[in-house]
């Protein structure tokens, strides 16, 4: 088998359980010399609340988070399972922007393993239907492809309203809903605990947006995980 | 985005690239992108026919993996092509270039014109340093007369990035354009395009003189995908010829079953033979470079070479070979400038230019610098020579970037390995045939 990545040959014997110590999968859909460009967080330090990479003068909470707390209403921790670091920005060209499918497989085993075992009702982000007429797929259901999933949210147009208000900048980003709940699915999460999944935490605002939705729709509890930060 | 008609001018482009007013332009063919054919989905770009178990999207759409590194094609897409007029300005004297050709050369030269006159395949089989891109001219030449489309690639960008500023020299008022992944430039129209083989992808029935160089290397040896880039990117009418100083196996076969016709060049420009390789055992020298450490052989050479100031390549096989042998380097604290380099390194043309600057001493390379790419005058070792990476035509092809100017005609080729390796000893006798065969015309 060749490499999704590079295309070379993928060395047989070592498995994705080798690399990243889970249980034994199958042959690694990915060479090792490309498998080793990505860095996971799962043993670095990282913040309790948005999963980056604590560096050595930063505060656990760090400062971002702290500024969180005090202007989201809902207790939100999330985690990621890499860095952001060049490999996966090329990564997310390739699968994201060009396009190309197949390579969910690179990270679906790992995403899968990691929620295997949860309780939570996994609910995917959305993406807009004009992406998903031009690409074709949901980057973040394709990385959890043949997990039950709760799709029950929606990209809904932006408001431009109450830009110009005095609100605070935090407030008026998450006055900017750009989620909305599918109609009758507020049953489905009503006092359940939830996890939402994204592919990459930037500003942390996407994923707060739609975990403030699922709080104030009735959800248990929500986190986040996503697979860079 | 593409705004002007003479983009599209023998070329195969997706329709949503075109501005919005060029999509409705009467001269513009438009084939889906994907057909389907026997039930299956055919690429009509690259011509592979799709697994649908790959090729499926969840919203009901196929896409082609096989060229989505070219800009997808999908079930959505349009492919757009307008004929190619061969719309160039004549030139009186298209060649600026004032060089002369060895009798040898000039004869090879002169078999070149006529496979393209008479439309033929052809294989030109020349050493390394045989003057492969001189020998090309008097057909750029003879094609420009005529106001003929010229393309000429190569599976390698290094080897684009090294030929084009020579053609561009050669024919300075002939309009030409260098087309590869790394570059931001424009495209552009033009008489003359040097480009990787995969940038044919975006050309259709474009060219009536078809080169490629280095046609035996990866990624274009063995790979369908290109070999139909190629078929596509020539007119019905046009003719294409292969180089190369070391045929692969599906090349020869072509030959045999006269499909492609051949000629030999066994003897370099300045006309003195191919340097020879040593051979120098080392019994441990794979678990030496494991452990970081190099052989004190390695080391002392190393030393000698930085010091006399004769600059050189030192390869290995692997990426992780860079840097064990770098590290071993460091620490023996020898006075010298140098940097590592594989296929995948962002700033690998900038090393090779700093080569190529004399603001190194080295390069530690993988088998990425094996071939296109000249230092004048330097040396080359290969450790662990007999790694199976190095095929029979990877080490020629080394060996070959020795003693490629007449200033310095020999040179060292070291070949480190802990066993005569069947290439390695391949090597050795394709290089002394060639000598051989070289002594005779001589
Ligand atoms: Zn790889
Ligand atoms: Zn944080
Ligand atoms: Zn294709």
């Amino acid at each position: 088998m060749n490499c999704l990545l590079c295309n070379g040959q993928v060395d047989q014997g070592l498995t994705l359980s080798q690399i990243l110590s889970f249980q034994a999968l199958t042959t690694d859909s990915v060479c090792s010399a490309c498998r080793r460009q990505f860095s996971p967080l799962n043993r670095v330090k990282t913040c309790r609340l948005c999963g980056r990479k604590l560096l050595a003068a930063m505060p656990d909470p760090c400062l971002d988070c702290e500024k969180w707390r005090r202007g989201f209403p809902y207790p939100f921790a999330s985690r990621s399972l890499y860095e952001y670091n060049d490999a996966m920005r090329e990564f997310m060209k390739r699968y994201k922007f060009m396009g190309d499918y197949r390579l969910r497989a690179v990270f679906s085993p790992i995403l899968k393993a990691e929620l295997r075992t949860t309780h939570r009702l996994i609910v995917p982000i959305p993406v807009h239907e004009s992406t998903m007429a031009t690409r074709g797929f949901n980057q973040v259901t394709g990385l959890l492809e043949s997990l039950k999933l709760c799709e029950c949210l929606a990209t809904r147009e932006q408001q431009k309203t109450g830009r110009q208000s005095a609100k605070n900048r935090l407030t008026r980003v998450l006055a900017e809903q750009p989620f909305k709940l599918k109609p009758d699915t507020q049953a489905q999460i009503t006092a359940k605990p939830v996890v939402l999944v994204d592919d990459v935490y930037t500003t942390g605002t996407t994923i707060r947006h739609a975990a403030g939705l699922l709080m104030a729709a009735g959800a248990a509890s929500v986190v986040g995980l996503t697979l860079a930060r | 985005m593409i705004n002007h008609i003479s983009e599209l001018y023998g070329r195969q482009i997706k329709l949503s690239d075109l501005s919005e007013e060029l999509q409705h332009h009467p001269d513009i063919h438009v084939r889906p992108a994907l057909a389907k054919i026997a039930g299956r989905w055919v690429c009509t770009r690259c011509q592979a026919k799709l697994k649908p178990t790959l090729a499926g999207l969840p919203s009901g759409q196929f896409y082609c993996y096989e060229c989505i590194q070219m800009g997808r094609m999908d079930t959505l897409q349009g492919l757009a092509t307008v004929d190619e007029p061969n719309r160039f300005a004549a030139v009186k004297h298209p060649m600026s270039w004032r060089g002369h050709l060895t009798a040898l050369q000039a004869a090879c030269a002169q078999q070149i014109v006529e496979v393209f006159k008479d439309h033929r395949r052809h294989l030109l089989w020349a050493v390394t340093g045989a003057g492969k891109t001189e020998m090309l001219f008097p057909t750029i030449e003879w094609a420009i007369r005529h106001g003929l489309r010229i393309g000429i690639a190569s599976p390698r960008v290094d080897v684009c990035i090294e030929l084009f500023p020579r053609i561009q020299a050669a024919f300075d008022g002939v309009s030409s354009v260098l087309l590869h992944g790394k570059s931001e430039a424009p495209y552009q129209y033009c008489q003359i395009t040097v480009c990787t083989t995969h940038q044919l992808l975006r050309f259709y029935h474009a060219f009536d003189v078809m080169v490629i160089d280095e046609v035996d290397v990866f990624p274009f040896s063995g790979n369908p995908m290109l070999h139909t880039a190629v078929s596509n990117a020539i007119k019905p009418s046009g003719g294409l010829l292969y180089l190369t100083a070391t045929p692969d196996r599906s090349l020869l076969r072509a030959v045999k079953s006269g499909y492609l016709s051949v000629g030999y060049l066994p003897i370099r420009y300045h006309g003195h033979l191919l340097p020879e390789v040593t051979i120098i055992k080392l019994p441990k020298i794979a678990a030496q470079i494991k452990e970081s450490r190099l052989p004190g052989q390695v080391m002392t050479m190393i030393g000698r070479l930085v010091a006399a100031k004769q600059r050189f390549l030192l390869f290995v096989p692997t990426i992780q070979d860079l840097q064990r042998v770098g590290a071993a380097i460091s620490r023996e604290k020898i006075r010298c400038r140098y940097e590592t380099v594989f296929s995948a390194d962002p700033k690998r043309l900038e090393k090779v230019a700093a080569m190529r600057s004399r603001s190194l001493d080295f390069l530690i390379t993988t088998t990425i610098l094996e071939r296109g790419v000249t230092f004048p005058g330097i040396d080359v070792l290969v450790l662990k020579a007999d790694d199976r990476i190095f095929s029979s035509a990877a080490l020629v092809q080394i060996a070959g970037r020795v003693g490629r100017n007449s200033e310095r005609p020999g040179g060292q080729v070291l070949l480190y390995c802990s066993t005569r390796s069947s290439s390695v000893k391949a090597c050795d006798r394709q290089i002394k045939q060639m000598n051989q065969k070289a002594r005779q015309l001589s």
